[in-house]
This record gives structure tokens, C-alpha cells and sequence, in this order.
């Protein structure tokens, strides 16, 4: 049935295509639609598809750009942030990263990002989704368009697995429950309940198996639906999984040199992400979000980039070392995103407010050149002044790394039609196009 | 027992062809609707719903059939009193229709078995192929065996009340001797609380009710009277279409008219807001229009828009600078003038100076459903066909339907509200219908049920059946307890579950009728208020605290709260809106109101609308109420892992304070009944000689005589929650069958 299913789907051209996703969304019955292996190949063109893997560290707050990748000291907006030298000639960034300015040759700025929610919902869902938040659809996020666009990276894990996220996560979208990236709420703590209760050994478990099995023999040899079939994998898989070394990669504690290595990521939220994604990373998992607060910096800003900003520096830095260390750096696309930037005026509480207008974005690895600034703001960091770049284009742009193609259309089980990095009606074709370009510089 | 029996009348039973007393029986003269008479004698009535007729003998004794709904208003009153009012009798012409159906089906297929072999277009595996697909499309054509009494209980207090049966509830049905005892069982449910709990869940996901809807300026406003309004609605049987009118009209605060909460829903959405009206209330899909011409049904652009005119006059907030008090100080003046008192305090954030919980009380204020005189509506920038400009303002028109005269009301969406529930819109009836037999047999008649077909003939699994159930709510007045008793007192449903799952074919030509309900996975929230029938004797004793105090609050001339005390008293109240629990009589603020093994255990109705992502409810698939129905039941590893591991099945339903652990050990009965006791909590039915020998044999903890009375408790509860987990754990469990 299974494979019956992915081949009807991998014979149809679009129209059947989407009339066939309908039909089974018409079926509602549950069982979600397979995921598409091998649905279409990498797009290996201009640069991209070098990346196998992508650790995406989500900002939520709205990261400041003047106090992070784009200081203006000096200025009147620049406040207390100093620049420090990058050994890129004539390009300084602020002076809270001091490893990331170490390391500028592995990595690329882009200083021209721009969009136009002001709201910290609105313009996450944006750069989430390349998409602005409706009410009659949710979009889909970028681990799950990879696994829909590329089939799914490994066989037992999952695709994509967000770590320390908050509710607001658009997941899997239109794509359903089954494409949903796995939450880890503690990076510590790895997947929720994935091991035996307290006061519960493996011979009281096995009982309790053994009992389920009988009880349930009568209904599941009648009832041999679908859903019914489908649960009982479930518990199989599930039982694999609690079995297996797989689940050992979560065990962050399970990192050789352990207390070493938190010492170097930092003992912080973000610096356990950032170990524990590399760990799935190296398991072969495709998609990993690392999310981290505190860059709300509505008041006392500079106290707040000393421990919000050192952590990510250091987790970022470590990150980059070793994955170069385990030879993945090549392989792994690192991003760093955010909703916006802050207003370059510092407020009367000594910190800087919502700013769309204007803001920063970093890319290092998976076959991006480093040691690069891309796009400029004014002096003041107010407004872009070159080489603008939309939620959509920084979607393209992480797509493109990753291989996937922008302008394949997906249509959501209402019929209508969605692409990886936003869409338009080509005026000339009357086709549906990608919105959103990959920025080319970043792929030398 | 039922009180609208009479509302039953117009909806005709067909294969009852009704003698009438021959003592009655004389000549009369009849009227149709457009002034023809006739003289006839009344013999019966043949057919039901819209398409009923009365059976009239001439006097040369010839028997003619006529539509009742071409008969004069006083004839069709007179025919009335004569139908059967018996919901059971209902439930029967239902039956029939699903039955006649699957025969027709049946002999179809067999014919087309039987021209199979004739066939020199299929190859003899393609031949080999079809047979096989034939044969179990014949097989689904045959009408399920009737459930059994246990099956039957489960699955109505499942579907009605939303949970499973408690132990009493089960062992009281099933002991009771009462012929009559199905029927009577769904009365009895129908008009319990937990119907409305249910039915809640149903419309929440339909409606997408969920606490705090974003105001257009930060902090949410609290929606708890539209919460409770729709329970009520439920409770009070309210007409439907009267519940749709009331949602599409209303006026005001939401504390004063709780009903503006769907429209509050959207604020800030004008055009996601008729797209939302059509999928929930017409099972219609037309956001494509919104911004193309559909390209598969009749909706223009143009018609979007005009239908979105609507809808263009109506605001969710107030004009610029808020409402004024009477000759007071603006809402903006009255926020500083409290802040600073808190301010001075030292009460706020050292760096604030305006207080976030007054903010949210201004902006509450000014959210407020009202209608104005601006049309706000028009058509695209970039309006690409030459029925209109770009930017164009459109009269408000309806596509469908009934023509709206625009004169005869209020506001354009009062018309709305009007043309959306008249008898003369063809799809409000049916969708609702549909949706409800979808909740009841766990397929609709017409899937997907939110793009319904212009033309239903054809598409409809069932027409015949679907123009009756369309004709039987409409004869209830749109009373969906009336409805529903229909529908659960057919044989259809009370056939057992469908083993097989029906094909996408079978679903897409519309070729599966019915042998029985489709077996359904429980929803989040019926999986859960069964899990909290398990751990309380009472599931629908602690509900949520009402919401009386959140209009007092509003309504609390703020310019005399002058002292910080008073302040932070206000500003305590309205945090404490929807926050806690009652048991009926008081308000149950203690944190541990309703906690059972270190969980709230109460209903999900009662819980926060929805649950924290990451929730048992979430996991399972309750909404997360941003999307129509977007609740889900397919299964996931973190579920599976959540019932092996997790703290529900592991410390709640093994907790010492756990209702059923405490039945079984400490209720009524002998000690061999206690297996009989979880099978019948957990399962609705008795164990098999098997399972018993198997469960028992894990209740017997080894029994040391130096082991204190408390230990041997210890184990023994150990030793059930052992046997709970593991039926918990059961597939038998979390399906409906």
C-alpha cells in the first residue's frame, strides 16, 4: 500500500498530481500522506545543493544588527557597541562576538535584510515560512519542504527537529502532522518521554507489552483498517526507536569530552542547542532549529548583548570548529535568523525598539563563501542602502544552499499552489514563479 | 421525553404508508400552492422530507400521488398532523434510503463482476486486479451485523457525551433490562452536560474558538463569554441557523454580546473573514477567487468581492482615539493617568512606564464589533479582468442563492446573516448536515466536506438520503438534538464498526453507503475526557469559572479607581478572568483544583482553548484552532512514547487518589469482579475467560508475610495500574468501534 502510494504519486504530472493530494485529504482518514523519496533531485546549479544538512539558529525577539553584524560606532545610534577588526579589510562587526570576528573568513554577513512586520508573530511566520500569516492556511517551514522536495534524509530519525522552540512554530503546515519537526523543548533533556518512566524496569515493561498484545490480539486481527495498521507501526517504530543507538544521539551528555565541550560551546540555552544539533547533525538528520530568547531588548540593551550576545558567540564559534573538526563543516549550512532589527534611536530605557526596515542575517559552511559582507545600511543603520534581501530571497537563499528547486510548485490539499521561497504569476508565462532569489555572492 | 416530538411531523416516513382510520376518511377539497382544487380523500402519505407526497383517492377511486410541498399552506398542516412523530420512525427511512443504496451498489458491482471476464481491454493481471477491488467494494456493500450492548454504549457515550461511560454509567446500561434502553440512553445523554462539552469541541475546531484573539495593538482579548455562549447554545438546544444569525449580526463588547466573538475571531482579516464564513457555514471554498477566477467552479473574482462588500462596512474596533467615556477622559488618558499611580508606586518594570494589563484593558474597550457607513471592501490594485477596475468599490451581491435586497435591512450584514441561513441557500442546510453525519459515521456524505459541489446530484454519496437529512433539519427547526437523536437511533449507526478502510476510489465516486460507521481513532479530546473518566467519579464536575465578573470589570468606570489599592485590585480581577476552576458552586482558585497523580485532569472543554503546544491534547491532534478543523488523528512516535512513558498512563490513572483505582480496590463487589471492573472502565466491556486468567495473573503480587498492609497496597496498585497501562495502551482503546 505504502509503496503503491509513493509511486502513483511520483507518475503524476501536476494536475493529477494535486487532484490526487485532494482525494486523500478528501479520505480523511487520518493516515497521513507518505513522504515523497526521491520525489525530485538536488539542484546542483550555481553553488547549491553542496549542503546536506542545516542547523538553523532562529534569534526570537529580533536580533539587534548595530549591536551584533553591523555596529556603527561613533554614530549616534552606534550606543556602547564598539567595532572590532575581522582581517577583512574595511569590515568590523560588534565587538560581542569576538570568536565570530576570529572565524570571519568561514563566515557571510548579509546587513540588507528587510520586511515589514513590525510584530514579533508576524514577521517570525515570515521568515519561517516566505509566507505573511493568513487565517485560512498555515505554511509550511523549511525543514519540511526540504523532506517533501527531497524525500526523506534517514530512515528511522526524523527529518527535521526544532530545539527550544515556543508554540508559535508554523511545523509542517499544509504538509500535516507527519512532516512535523520533532520539538525538543530541552536540549538537555533530549526527546520527551523517549525513556522508562521512573520505578519502571524493563521486566515490569515487557509485562506490560505482553498484556497490551493479548488484550488488543481480538480487535486487531478484525479491525485491519488503515489507521489501525498504522498505530500498531507506530508502536513498533516507537519501540525500535527506544531501542536503538538512534535515540543516543539526543543524550547530549552521551558528547565525548562532555563538561570540555559545554565549556567551549558555553554553558548557556543556545550553546546545548548548538552541541545537541551538531549530534544530529552527524546522525544524518537534515533539518535542525535551534531557537533562543532574550533579544527583546527593549531596556538595558548593553547588559542584555553581554550574556544573549556572548552565548551565541561562542556557540556559534564552537559550532563552526567542530563540525570543521568532524569534517562536516563543508556539508552543514549554519544560519542565523531573526524577525528584525532594532531601532537604531536607543530608547529611553536604554534600549532599542522593533525595526523591519533594517536588519542583519549571517550564513557560514554548506558551500558558502565566507569571509563576506553582502548589502549595506546607511550610516545610521536606518535604512538598507544596497542589495535589499526579503524573508523570501533569505529562504531561497537557504534552498538553494540545501539544493532544493524554487520553483517547484506543492499545492496544499485546498488545491492552491505554493512554492519554497513565495510565489508570483509570471507576467510573461502566466506560470507560477519563485518570489524569493537565492543571493548569488554568497556561493563565490 | 422528547420534547420537540411534534417538530418531527413534516419530515414524512415514506415506507409507512399511513392507513388512516377509515372513520376519517372523506372527500375534501385540496389546494396546491399556486390555486389549482381538487376533491380527494386522504389515504397516506408516501415519501419523506421535500420530496414527501400525499397519496389522495379521486372518486372514481383512483389513487394519485402529490407533493406535500405543493400543497396549499392549510392542506400541508392538515397533512401534518397526520405523519408519525416517532424520531424511531425517522431513524427507519433513514435506514431504508442507506439500504436501498447499498442493494443498488451491490447488483451494480456484480454486474460489472460479471462483464469482467468479457473484457478485452484488461490483461488477465489487470483482470485478476479488478476482480479483486470489485469483490471488496461488494463485500462493503453489505449492511454490518447490529452491535452488540457494550459496543453500542461505548461508542453513543463517545459520541454524545464525549467520553467513555464511568464504571456505573456502563454497568447501569448494561444491567438494565428495558427493551427500549438504546433510545432511552440517548435521550438521557442528549440533554447532559456533557453533550454541550462535546459539542463544543466539535464547533471549537469548526469556529476556531481560542483564548486570547490578538487585538490589533499588542495583548489579547479575552473571549470567554463566546466561549461559554457556545456551550449554552448548545445546552439550550438553540436553533442553528438562530446561532449563526446571532454570530453574523452581533453587536458590541464581547462581554456584553459574547456572540461577536466570530467576527473578533477575524479582526484585522476582512477577506479571510467571508472566506472562513463560506467553509465553515456553506462548505464552500472560494479564497481562490480571492485572488483569481476559480478555476474549476462558478466564482469569479468579481464575485468574492462582492460577496466580501458584505462584510465591508463592519469593524472590530472603535473609531480613532477610543470610546470616550461621557464628557471623561480618553481611554490614552485614563492608561497614563493609572500608570503613573502604579509608576510612583514603584509597582511597574523599572524602564516602563505605561502598565501592560491596563493597556490590554484599553484595548479591550476598543474592540467592539460595529457597523459604519465607510465600505472598506474593493477590488484588487491589480485587478486584472475587464468586469471591473482596479480599486473598485462593488454593490454587496450574492452569487447564489437567494438576490439580496439590500433595503430591507439594517446593514449589508444583516442581509448577509439573511441570504447565508434562508431555506433558499442550497448549501447552509446541507453542510451542516453533512458535518454532522461526518461526526456521527466518521466520513461525510460529501467530502471533502468544505468544498460542496454546485450541483449535488452525482457527487453526493447518498443524494437521496442527503435531500432527506437536509428536509429532516430543516422539519426540526435546526435543532441539533433532535437531529442527531435521529441519526443515532438508525440501525446504520448502531451497525458495527467498518473493518476494512473504504478506497479513495470507493470515497471519490462516492461509492461507499454506509454498511456501518467508519472505525475513527477518538479525538484529542475524547481520548483525553476518557483518560478523565478514568480518574474522577464525577468528569463534568469542575468546569470552568464563569466569566460575570469580566463585564463588571469593563463596565467599572475606571476614573474612580483614584488609590494604587484599588488599581491593583481591578487589575487582579481582570488577570484572573478565565483563569481557575469551579465545581458548580464556588470558584476552585487553588492550583491544585482538579489535579490527579500532578495533572489537571478535567475536561477539555474546561482547559485552556486550546492546550499549550506540547499538551497530551495537542499531541493527539486537538487544534491548535488558527485553521477550520484542524484538529488531526493520525499517529506519531511522540504519542506512542507519551502512553509507554508518559506521566498519564504512568503516575495519573496509577495514582492511589485515581477513580478507578480506588473502585477497584475500595468499591462494592467481590474481589474476582475487580478485572471485570477495569475491563468494563477502560473498555466498555467484559473481559474474555482469557484475558481475565492473563490480567489476574498479573494483579497477584507476590504476598511476603512480613509485608505491611501499606506495602501490599502498594503493589496491588502497582500490580492494576499494570493492567490498566496496558489496556490503555490498546489500539481496542483508542478506536471507536
Amino acid at each position: 500500500m505504502k509503496q503503491d502510494l509513493k509511486d502513483q504519486l511520483n507518475n503524476l504530472d501536476e494536475l493529477s498530481r494535486r487532484q490526487f493530494v485532494a482525494r486523500t485529504a478528501k479520505t480523511a482518514l487520518g493516515v497521513s500522506i507518505l513522504p515523497l523519496a526521491g520525489a525530485s533531485p538536488k539542484v546542483l546549479a550555481a553553488g547549491g545543493g553542496q549542503a546536506e544538512h542545516c542547523i538553523f539558529f532562529y534569534m526570537s525577539g529580533g536580533m539587534t544588527h548595530i549591536d551584533t553584524f553591523d555596529p556603527k560606532p561613533g554614530t549616534e545610534t552606534g550606543g556602547n557597541t564598539k567595532g572590532i577588526s575581522t582581517g577583512v579589510a574595511g569590515v568590523e562587526i560588534g565587538h560581542h562576538l569576538p570568536g565570530l570576528a576570529k572565524r570571519f573568513k568561514d563566515i557571510a554577513v548579509v546587513r540588507s535584510m528587510t520586511q515589514k512586520t513590525g510584530d514579533h508573530r508576524g514577521g517570525s511566520y515570515w521568515m519561517h515560512t516566505s509566507y505573511q500569516p493568513r487565517a485560512t492556511i498555515v505554511h509550511p517551514s523549511m525543514g519540511p519542504w526540504a523532506q517533501t522536495l527531497l524525500g526523506k534524509a534517514h530512515e528511522t530519525l526524523p527529518d527535521s527537529v526544532v530545539i527550544g522552540g515556543g508554540g508559535n512554530h508554523p511545523g509542517a503546515g499544509f504538509f500535516g502532522p507527519a512532516l512535523a519537526p520533532l520539538p525538543i523543548g530541552d536540549a538537555e533533556r533530549g526527546v520527551q518521554n523517549s525513556e522508562l518512566p521512573r520505578g519502571v524496569d524493563e521486566r515490569q515493561f515487557d509485562k506490560r507489552l505482553d498484556l497490551m498484545n493479548s488484550f488488543d490480539e481480538g480487535f486487531r486481527s478484525k479491525f485491519k483498517t488503515d489507521e489501525v495498521s498504522a498505530y500498531t507501526q507506530f508502536y513498533d517504530e516507537t519501540m525500535n526507536l527506544m531501542r536503538s543507538e538512534d535515540l543516543e544521539t539526543f543524550k547530549l551528555t552521551n558528547e565525548p569530552d562532555y563538561q570540555k565541550k559545554l565549556q567551549d560551546y558555553g554553558n548557556s540555552r543556545v550553546g546545548k542547542g548548538a552541541m545537541l544539533a551538531k549530534r544530529l547533525v552527524k546522525s544524518g538528520i537534515r533539518f535542525v532549529e535551534v531557537q533562543s530568547g532574550g533579544w527583546d531588548m527593549h531596556n538595558g540593551i548593553d547588559g542584555a548583548m553581554q550574556t544573549t550576545g556572548g552565548a551565541l558567540d561562542k556557540a556559534l564559534s564552537s559550532l563552526i570548529d567542530d563540525l570543521k573538526a568532524e569534517g562536516l563543516f563543508e556539508k552543514t549550512l549554519i544560519v542565523l535568523g531573526t524577525e528584525f532589527g532594532r531601532t537604531p534611536k536607543i530608547n529611553a530605557n536604554s534600549g532599542r525598539d522593533h525595526h523591519p526596515r533594517a536588519f542583519s542575517t549571517m550564513f557560514a559552511g554548506g558551500g558558502i563563501t565566507g569571509g563576506q559582507v553582502y548589502g549595506k545600511t546607511d550610516k545610521l543603520g536606518i535604512a538598507v542602502e544596497e542589495d535589499p534581501v526579503d524573508p523570501r530571497d533569505f529562504n531561497a537563499t537557504i534552498a538553494h544552499a540545501l539544493g532544493l528547486d524554487l520553483n517547484k510548485v506543492v499545492y496544499a490539499p485546498s488545491g492552491r499552489p505554493f512554492l519554497v521561497a513565495g510565489h508570483k504569476r509570471d507576467r510573461a508565462t502566466d506560470r507560477i514563479i519563485t518570489e524569493g532569489k537565492p543571493i548569488p555572492a554568497l556561493f563565490g | 421525553m422528547n420534547r420537540k416530538k411534534t417538530k418531527y411531523m413534516l419530515a414524512a416516513v415514506g415506507a409507512l404508508v399511513l392507513s388512516v382510520p377509515s372513520a376519517f376518511a372523506e372527500m375534501r377539497d385540496w389546494t396546491s400552492k399556486d390555486g389549482k382544487k381538487l376533491q380527494a380523500e386522504f389515504v397516506g402519505t408516501q415519501g419523506a422530507g421535500n420530496t414527501a407526497e400525499v397519496k389522495l383517492k379521486l372518486a372514481n377511486g383512483t389513487i394519485v400521488n402529490y407533493p406535500v410541498s405543493k400543497l396549499s399552506e392549510l392542506d400541508r398542516v392538515f397533512v401534518k398532523s397526520s405523519l408519525p412523530s416517532d424520531p424511531a420512525a425517522l431513524a427507519a427511512e433513514i435506514d431504508k434510503l442507506v439500504l436501498n443504496k447499498l442493494r443498488e451498489s451491490y447488483y451494480g458491482l456484480r454486474d460489472d463482476l460479471a462483464e469482467l471476464a468479457a473484457n478485452k481491454d484488461l490483461d488477465n493481471a489487470d483482470k485478476a486486479k479488478r476482480k479483486e477491488e470489485i469483490e471488496r467494494e461488494m463485500e462493503m456493500c453489505k449492511p454490518n451485523p447490529l452491535t452488540t450492548d457494550e459496543q453500542f454504549m461505548r461508542r453513543i457515550y463517545l459520541d454524545i457525551a464525549g467520553r467513555i461511560p464511568t464504571y456505573n454509567e456502563a454497568a447501569h446500561f448494561l444491567d438494565s433490562n428495558d427493551r427500549n434502553k438504546r433510545a432511552a440512553l440517548i435521550d438521557e445523554l442528549l440533554d447532559t452536560e456533557a453533550f454541550a462539552m462535546r459539542m463544543y469541541n466539535f464547533f471549537s475546531d469548526l469556529l476556531r474558538v481560542r483564548e486570547g484573539v490578538m487585538m490589533m495593538a499588542n495583548g489579547d482579548l479575552k473571549v470567554d463569554p463566546y466561549i461559554e455562549w457556545i456551550k449554552q447554545c448548545m445546552k439550550d438546544d438553540k436553533p442553528f441557523d438562530q446561532m449563526v444569525r446571532d454570530m453574523m449580526t452581533a453587536e458590541g463588547h464581547i462581554w456584553d454580546n459574547p456572540a461577536t466573538g466570530y467576527i473578533i475571531s477575524d479582526a484585522g482579516m476582512r477577506l479571510c473573514n467571508v472566506s472562513n464564513t463560506f467553509t465553515i457555514f456553506l462548505g464552500t471554498e472560494i479564497t481562490c477567487a480571492q485572488c483569481h477566477d476559480h478555476p474549476f467552479e462558478q466564482v469569479k473574482q468579481i464575485d468574492f468581492y462582492r460577496m466580501a462588500s458584505f462584510m465591508g462596512t463592519t469593524e472590530t474596533r472603535a473609531g480613532r482615539g477610543g470610546m470616550r467615556m461621557m464628557d471623561g477622559p480618553s481611554d490614552r488618558q485614563e492608561l497614563a493617568r493609572m500608570s503613573k499611580i502604579l509608576k510612583d508606586a514603584g509597582k511597574l518594570r523599572m524602564n516602563d512606564t505605561i502598565d501592560r494589563t491596563i493597556q490590554d484593558v484599553m484595548n479591550s474597550r476598543r474592540t467592539l464589533v460595529n457597523d459604519t457607513q465607510n465600505q472598506k471592501v474593493a477590488l484588487p490594485h491589480d485587478y486584472k479582468y475587464d468586469n471591473g477596475e482596479p480599486n473598485q468599490k462593488l454593490r454587496p451581491a450574492a452569487y447564489f442563492g437567494d438576490t439580496v435586497n439590500l433595503e430591507k435591512h439594517e446593514n449589508p450584514r444583516a442581509a448577509f446573516a439573511e441570504w447565508l441561513t434562508s431555506p433558499g441557500n442550497p448549501r447552509f442546510t446541507v453542510n451542516i448536515v453533512n458535518r454532522l453525519w461526518k461526526m456521527a459515521f466518521g466520513l461525510g456524505q460529501i467530502e471533502p466536506v468544505y468544498n460542496i459541489p454546485g450541483h449535488l446530484d452525482g457527487q453526493a454519496q447518498n443524494y437521496e438520503l442527503l435531500s432527506f437529512l437536509e428536509a429532516l433539519m430543516q422539519d426540526v427547526d435546526f435543532s441539533i438534538k433532535d437531529f442527531l437523536r435521529v441519526v443515532y437511533n438508525t440501525k446504520t449507526y448502531q451497525s458495527e464498526a467498518e473493518t476494512m478502510t473504504p478506497s479513495l476510489t470507493q470515497v471519490d465516486n462516492g461509492t461507499y453507503h454506509f454498511p456501518g460507521p467508519i472505525l475513527r481513532r477518538m479525538s484529542a479530546e475524547q481520548l483525553w475526557d476518557s483518560l478523565v473518566t478514568l480518574t474522577t467519579d464525577n468528569p463534568e464536575g469542575m468546569v470552568r469559572r464563569g466569566w460575570e465578573e469580566y463585564r463588571e470589570l469593563m463596565h467599572t468606570d475606571t476614573t474612580k479607581l483614584t488609590t494604587l489599592a484599588q488599581i491593583e485590585a481591578y487589575k487582579n480581577k481582570f488577570r484572573n478572568i478565565g483563569r481557575g476552576l469551579s465545581n458548580g458552586e464556588e470558584m476552585m482558585m487553588d492550583r491544585n483544583a482538579g489535579r490527579v497523580g500532578g495533572e489537571t485532569m478535567v475536561r477539555a472543554s474546561e482547559m485552556a482553548q486550546p492546550q499549550r503546544p506540547g499538551h497530551f491534547l495537542r499531541m493527539f491532534g486537538q487544534s491548535d484552532k488558527n485553521l477550520i478543523e484542524n484538529q488531526f488523528t493520525a499517529g506519531s512516535s511522540p504519542q506512542v512514547m507519551a502512553l509507554l512513558n508518559g506521566t498519564i498512563t504512568n503516575q495519573v490513572l496509577s495514582s492511589p487518589d485515581a477513580y478507578l483505582i480506588k473502585e477497584v480496590i475500595y468499591g462494592p463487589g467481590r474481589k474476582g469482579d475487580k478485572v471485570d471492573k477495569i475491563f468494563l472502565s477502560v473498555l466498555g466491556r467484559m473481559p474474555t475467560p482469557d484475558e481475565a486468567r492473563k490480567a489476574s495473573s498479573g494483579m497477584r503480587p507476590s504476598r511476603s508475610r512480613n509485608m505491611s498492609d501499606r506495602d501490599r497496597q502498594a503493589m496491588e496498585v502497582k500490580a492494576i495500574g499494570d493492567v490498566v497501562w496496558a489496556l490503555v495502551n490498546t489500539r481496542e482503546f483508542m478506536f471507536i468501534q
